[in-house]
């Protein structure tokens, strides 16, 4: 069912970002371009929709960099399939968003 | 307080209460990733977008148990609120310093003089803003005798009554929306619509557990849209995201009583 969905290209780019390793809204937002008001939404409709799946990160490792602990995003086995086929759909997904460029995920 | 927090605590109002908590502690982290990066000016900018995603969580957060809506999902406290604000409404009509002056008309005549072109205007506009059609409801081997069934009409004549009572002597008491009350029957209209639209025809309990079905991109012999059920297990109903030729409007399905175990 997961592998048959088809994403919009917006929806699309959020899952190669977060699979590229931008685990947090700001990061694929940053990635992406998108605004703010795009991307919370469209996170939660994949949570929703079982494609990602958020978590929390340990407040101490949070303190140990001196920075609020952030929920983070994954992608589901049904997002990476979602994602495969959006690439075929997609074929500049992946030159858009590499996973190669994440420094700090 | 600074204004980029000022706007993410506004913004959480729109948002679910049991979210509300966990909704903004995100919000509030990633600003601070935000201020690092872009600094103040980006901060506000980012923190605008707070109200689409917390709309977005509200309209598709389930019912809370307490929230207004599960509190109205009994027919029965349905009408018992609207008759409730009704009696409020006629209470201050009459109390009103104008309805006892010398010389003006009776609270009756005032009603009718004030809510008759109000309600025709509504009538007249309401056709543009929402659909009157209150869906199909197929009879089969499981569809209930008629009374059952006439008590969903009878339900909606007695919302429509107590929204006309309300809204009249809500105009005689409150000067101020006089000259808008047309507008306002119009939205309770609507809101009686919807709220007919969305109730178990045997039961008229609210309808739960919207479930949404198919895909725009996959229309062919197949429908896309929302379903929800009774939670007495009274049936389903179909409704389509764009009118089809096989789905022209909702559609209810009564289900046999054998369903009856998996619901209660």
């Amino acid at each position: 069912m997961a592998v048959e969905s088809k994403l919009s290209h917006t929806a699309a780019m959020i899952l190669q970002a977060i699979h590229a390793g931008y685990g947090y809204g700001f990061s694929v937002m940053e990635v992406t371009g998108l605004p703010s008001g795009t991307v919370y939404p469209a996170l939660r409709r994949l949570e929703q929709s079982d494609l990602v799946r958020s978590q929390w990160e340990r407040q101490s490792a949070a303190d140990a960099e001196l920075r609020p602990s952030r929920k983070n995003y994954k992608l589901t086995r049904s997002g990476r399939a979602t994602l495969d086929a959006s690439q075929k759909r997609y074929p500049l997904l992946v030159k858009l968003i590499p996973s190669s460029e994440v420094e700090n995920a | 307080m600074r204004v980029d927090l000022a706007i993410l605590r506004a913004a959480a109002v729109l948002a679910p209460c049991r979210q509300r908590a966990e909704w903004l502690g995100e919000w509030r982290s990633e600003l601070w990733y935000v201020r690092q990066s872009r600094g103040g000016s980006g901060a506000t900018a980012f923190c605008l977008g707070a109200f689409k995603d917390a709309l977005w969580l509200r309209r598709n957060a389930p019912h809370e148990e307490g929230s207004a809506v599960s509190r109205l999902e009994s027919p029965v406290k349905c009408v018992l609120f609207l008759a409730l604000l009704g009696a409020v409404s006629l209470w201050l009509a009459i109390r009103a310093p104008y309805t006892r002056v010398e010389g003006e008309p009776p609270l009756g005549e005032l009603l009718i003089r004030l809510n008759l072109h109000a309600l025709l205007i509504s009538v007249l506009v309401l056709p543009a803003i929402t659909s009157l059609r209150l869906g199909e409801y197929p009879e089969n081997s499981h569809s209930p005798p008629l009374p059952t069934r006439l008590r969903r009409w009878f339900f909606f004549a007695i919302k429509i009554a107590l929204i006309i009572q309300i809204l009249s002597c809500a105009a005689v008491s409150l000067k101020l929306i006089q000259p808008y009350v047309w507008a306002v029957y119009l939205l309770a209209f609507r809101w009686a619509l919807i709220d007919q639209r969305q109730r178990c025809p045997v039961c008229l309990r609210l309808l739960t557990n919207p479930t949404r079905i198919g895909g725009a991109s996959q229309t062919f012999l197949e429908w896309y849209g929302i379903e929800l059920m009774c939670a007495k297990g009274h049936g389903l109903l179909y409704v389509p995201e764009i009118p089809t030729s096989c789905y022209s409007t909702q559609r209810w399905l009564y289900l046999d009583p054998s369903w009856n175990g998996l619901f209660s």
